[in-house]
């Protein structure tokens, strides 16, 4: 018997092809053990249950087809080919279409199945797939998918490699790195879901499951690999499914389901490997010698006995003698004086992945089939589009625009669509208000301080918001009175002079010392407001303002301060984090966490809350979606926590001036491309686009044939901006018309917020 | 089959008294020492030091949850306090400031704030298994290894915790001190657990009991925690 196992990395993510030896040492002693592997840096190759050792050329200048034709030969000859290399099965489904009885792996069309994400065969198991969605999508859904789902997401690359990204500067990083190492746009992004990692390994052979075990993680390493784990059997209500899944697909060869199961105990699968997993020893200490049972059942030669020590095993890291036959190659010589000699995937896999697009093994109008469909749980993709959808307000408004006579770089301010988002936001207040509740406006000046903007919050009802005694002037001098005003953040004191006479509507102090400070004016007469009240500082999201209330000392003193407000003036809470930041599902988890300290601080401080102020932040797209039901059911839970509450401040400001305003900046220079990329220089530039880091903008550009003004979709060219600044990069990946030329506009929408109020001016002279 | 792993066997009998299957203890010697102690208190001055102390705590860990599932562990609560020794009664008021809190105080803390995130909750005493060496270290830290540790017995110790009631009765046992979830699979050895009592009321399962991983819990009574030793002996 002679047994081929290719796949023997042994870093601490290994490759399964050293485990698989030793439980077939264990259960054919006398079988000849072959390792098969495609760099001799893989220290695999030296382990001791390997007779010999089949060392490749990497997989970037191997002779596939040769390789196929020994390989076959060998098949031929009745050796059986185990393989742990996710590529090179995928290798060998294409070529051996029709299988071989002798090759252990699954077939091409099988694993088109359980291609990741959507693992369209998981539909007849007990578990779910978290949400998902191609990052071939525009830039503006992908991060609508990343706030929707709070930042808890990853991103994914299509065989290997998974980074968690917390904000969308580390998305395009990362998507940068992933893409341009596997070759590919077609990465995903993927919910994450909180809970224990678990695995089943399963040995299958021509469509009948042998069996199947189930590990527990227990110990893992930096990167989340296994390091130690339980086995236990699987319950059968999930064998029986798998069965049935197995039967399906004619699974030949081991497999894993990655999966984890979460507080409720529901299991969510988040890939199915198509061999056995690096942990699959562990299996056999366990008594469970999968890779033996596959063998016995290709060839009906017994296996021996494999006995059950533990169902618990774990790693050790162990130096073993290397091969005479198979020495150490030298060190690479660090690349330009970096740190280090990468040594990541030694074999060459990303080469292999490259040519393997080349060879198009893969399917992938089947695959995005497949993951469009997905799902028994509803968590499919979304429907295709790499461009972005842009308001019919933003175009007509454009339209008003001589752009040909605008100096560009040009902030252009789209009254249309202004005016009707100051409409929508002042009819969802008066349809949130309740008899007990008003629901009330404000403008946060700093949000954009453009008088028109200003002009219109005053027009539609709103209240104004500063952070600046200056901002209070700008508010009184756009006809605000001083009581519809809300003085708010840590230096509202500045300019003092400019203090109005009238009462304030309200202050709301940012710490202790400023509470003490404003309570002392108050009762001395100098500052007039109908509400006194504090910001709190979100306990558990990291934030530099309010009054900290996350240790017992802090809450206490709080606590103290306010059974010492004056009782001649309403009280109210104030507290702000912005939900673009957060994630839309964090923020309502942080709203109703406000709610329970606020009604602690009621209770405790013997001070009814009247006036509650939540904050804004919203991005315009979230506040707009479905904002009516959320904001009700939110208006309908303050009575439980605070039955006294009278009115609601709600700033949306953010999602009101963001779109408001859009940029036009003219091409400079298109530049020859070399290779994929193409660069073009703009008039316009992060001084003009500061949140350019933040968020991504949708770009529109003219059509020179019919006029219309179309959005970019995804493509190859970096727009650079006009300074001397390495990271003035004002969009990457963006596909200009073929027909482009230098002196062409092209307008950044969602750029009236902080890109206009936070601008700054360089490189003018 | 070969292949097929020798199952576990587990009991969980109050009557068997003498074969725990662990070392050299007997089921009365495993838990007889702590068999009159009650789960730990957070006491209560009745004043607001303590009311302002408890509703930090429960606001703390509704703000901690961040929008996670109510049945998580409150792993902050390990985060904030280390584990150690506490002396009792301790009131709300001192609990929170102290550094250090002790297996008692971290658990009945934990059962506060499940209860007040609507969980059903019931305290946990457990005895867990370690070894002579490790539970010289504890006294020796504890007490400068003058006096013997009543929550020590040669290599055992009086442990607590809480558990969350699922549906079907079954529970999950929460190590507050570890900031785990206690693994119903007992395997003997260094941390395993030997025993243990849950305290319940009759209108919380105390009639029909819990059902823990394998193990069936009648409430108020000390079980023995027991598994064939020559299980994987083969």
């Amino acid at each position: 018997m002679k047994i081929y196992i290719s796949g023997l990395y042994c870093g601490t993510n290994p490759q399964p092809g050293v485990g698989i030896a030793r439980s077939l040492r264990g259960a054919y002693p006398n079988a000849t053990l072959v390792g098969v592997e495609y760099s001799n840096r893989c220290s695999g190759v030296h382990w001791q249950d390997l007779d010999d050792v089949w060392l490749q050329r990497p997989w970037e200048e191997l002779n596939l087809a040769d390789h196929a034709d020994q390989i076959r030969k060998v098949l031929d000859a009745g050796g059986l080919w185990i393989s742990s290399i996710d590529l090179e099965i995928m290798w060998l489904g294409s070529a051996f279409p029709e299988g071989h009885p002798n090759l252990l792996v699954p077939s091409l069309p099988a694993l088109q199945k359980v291609s990741k994400p959507a693992i369209s065969a998981h539909k007849d198991l007990p578990v779910k797939i978290p949400t998902f969605v191609t990052t071939e999508l525009s830039d503006w859904d992908l991060h609508a998918f990343c706030r929707e789902h709070n930042w808890r997401v990853w991103l994914k690359g299509p065989y290997y490699e998974a980074v968690r990204v917390r904000s969308w500067t580390e998305f395009v990083t990362m998507r940068n790195v992933l893409s341009t190492a596997w070759s590919t746009d077609r990465l995903y992004l993927q919910t994450h879901v909180s809970g224990y990692e678990e695995s089943i390994t399963l040995s299958a052979y021509q469509g009948e499951l042998l069996h199947c075990v189930a590990m527990r993680k227990r110990d893992l390493t930096e990167m989340s690999k296994t390091w130690a784990g339980d086995i236990s059997e699987v319950p059968e209500e999930f064998v029986s499914a798998l069965r049935g899944v197995i039967k399906t697909l004619n699974w030949s060869g081991g497999a894993e389901l990655e999966m984890v199961r979460d507080s409720q105990n529901q299991l969510w699968l988040l890939e199915v490997n198509p061999r056995f997993p690096a942990w699959i020893h562990g299996a056999t200490i366990a008594g469970h010698n999968m890779s033996a049972l596959l063998v016995e059942a290709v060839t009906g030669e017994p296996a021996q006995k494999s006995p059950a020590i533990s169902e618990e095993f774990t790693r050790v890291v162990l130096e073993v003698p290397v091969r005479p036959e198979l020495p150490l190659s030298p060190l690479p010589e660090p690349l330009a004086g970096r740190v280090g000699h990468s040594l990541k995937h030694p074999s060459g896999l990303l080469q292999f992945a490259n040519r393997l697009h080349d060879l198009n093994v893969f399917n992938h109008e089947d695959d995005a089939a497949a993951n469009i469909e997905n799902g028994n749980n509803g968590n499919g993709a979304l429907p295709k589009t790499d461009t972005a959808n842009v308001p019919t307000s933003f175009v007509d408004d454009l339209t008003h625009f001589d752009l040909g006579q605008i100096e560009t770089p040009s902030f252009l301010f789209l009254e249309k669509t202004a005016t009707g988002l100051f409409n929508k936001a002042q009819a969802l207040s008066a349809e949130l208000s309740t008899e007990d509740i008003k629901v009330t406006n404000a403008y946060s000046i700093k949000t954009n301080p453009d008088e028109r903007l200003i002009r219109l919050a005053h027009e539609s009802g709103f209240l104004a918001e500063a952070i600046s005694l200056l901002e209070v002037k700008k508010a009184l001098d756009a006809g605000f009175n001083s009581d519809q005003i809300i003085l708010n953040g840590p230096g509202k004191w500045w300019h003092k002079e400019a203090l109005p006479e009238g009462s304030l509507y309200s202050v709301f102090c940012d710490s202790m010392e400023d509470l003490t400070r404003v309570v002392e004016e108050y009762n001395s007469g100098n500052l007039k407001t109908r509400v006194l009240g504090i910001r709190l500082r979100t306990p558990n999201i990291s934030s530099r303002f309010g009054i900290p209330i996350d240790t017992p000392e802090a809450f206490q003193m709080l606590v103290g301060a306010v059974r010492n407000l004056p009782r001649d003036c309403r009280f109210g809470i104030h507290f702000h984090m912005a939900s673009s930041n957060v994630g839309v599902g964090q923020w309502w988890h942080l709203f109703e966490s406000m709610l329970k300290w606020c009604s602690s601080i009621e209770a405790l401080g013997g001070r009814t809350i009247e006036v509650l102020d939540i904050g804004g932040g919203w991005f315009p797209e979230d506040l707009a979606k479905n904002s009516g039901d959320r904001f009700r059911k939110a208006i309908n839970l303050i009575p439980e926590f605070l039955p006294h509450v009278r009115q609601i401040l709600s700033e949306p400001g953010k999602a009101i001036a963001q779109p408001s305003m859009a940029l036009a900046m003219q091409i400079l220079e298109i530049r020859n491309s070399y290779g994929e990329t193409r660069e073009v220089v703009v008039d316009g530039s992060i001084a003009e686009l500061p949140m350019y880091f933040f968020y991504p903008h949708r770009i529109l550009s003219r059509d020179r044939q019919s006029g219309a003004w179309k959005s970019l979709n995804r493509g190859k060219t970096h727009l650079l901006g006009r300074l001397c600044m390495e990271h003035d990069i004002v969009a990457t990946n963006v596909e200009l018309p073929q027909d482009a030329e230098v002196g062409d506009v092209l307008v950044f929408c969602d750029a009236g917020a902080y890109d206009r109020s936070m601008s700054y001016v360089f490189g003018r002279g | 089959m070969f292949l097929d792993a020798v199952k576990k066997t587990t009991e969980s009998n109050t009557n068997e008294l003498f074969e725990n299957g662990f070392g050299s203890h007997t089921a009365e010697e495993v838990y007889t020492k702590w068999a009159q102690w009650q789960p730990s208190l957070i006491s209560h001055h009745g004043d607001m030091c303590c009311e302002i102390s408890r509703e930090w705590v429960t606001a703390m860990d509704f703000s901690e949850l961040n929008g996670e599932d109510v049945l998580t562990g409150p792993r902050w609560l390990r985060e904030k306090f280390h584990w150690g020794c506490s002396t009792f009664p301790i009131f709300w008021c001192e609990a929170v400031r102290k550094s250090i809190l002790d297996c008692g105080a971290l658990a009945a803390l934990a059962h506060e704030v499940f209860i007040s995130r609507g969980v059903k909750s019931v305290r946990v005493q457990l005895v867990q298994k370690f070894s002579k060496n490790s539970t010289r270290q504890w006294a020796s830290n504890w007490h400068d290894g003058n006096t013997q540790l009543e929550w020590v017995n040669e290599d055992l110790i009086y442990h607590e915790g809480c558990a969350v009631v699922l549906p079907d009765n079954k529970i999950k046992i929460w190590d507050a001190s570890a900031g785990w979830w206690v693994d119903p699979k007992q395997r003997n050895g260094y941390g395993s657990v030997v025993a243990v009592r849950l305290f319940a009321s009759s209108n919380n399962g105390a009639e029909t009991g819990f059902t823990w991983g394998d193990h069936h819990l009648t409430v108020n009574f000390w079980q023995k925690i027991a598994q064939v030793s020559e299980s994987f002996a083969v």
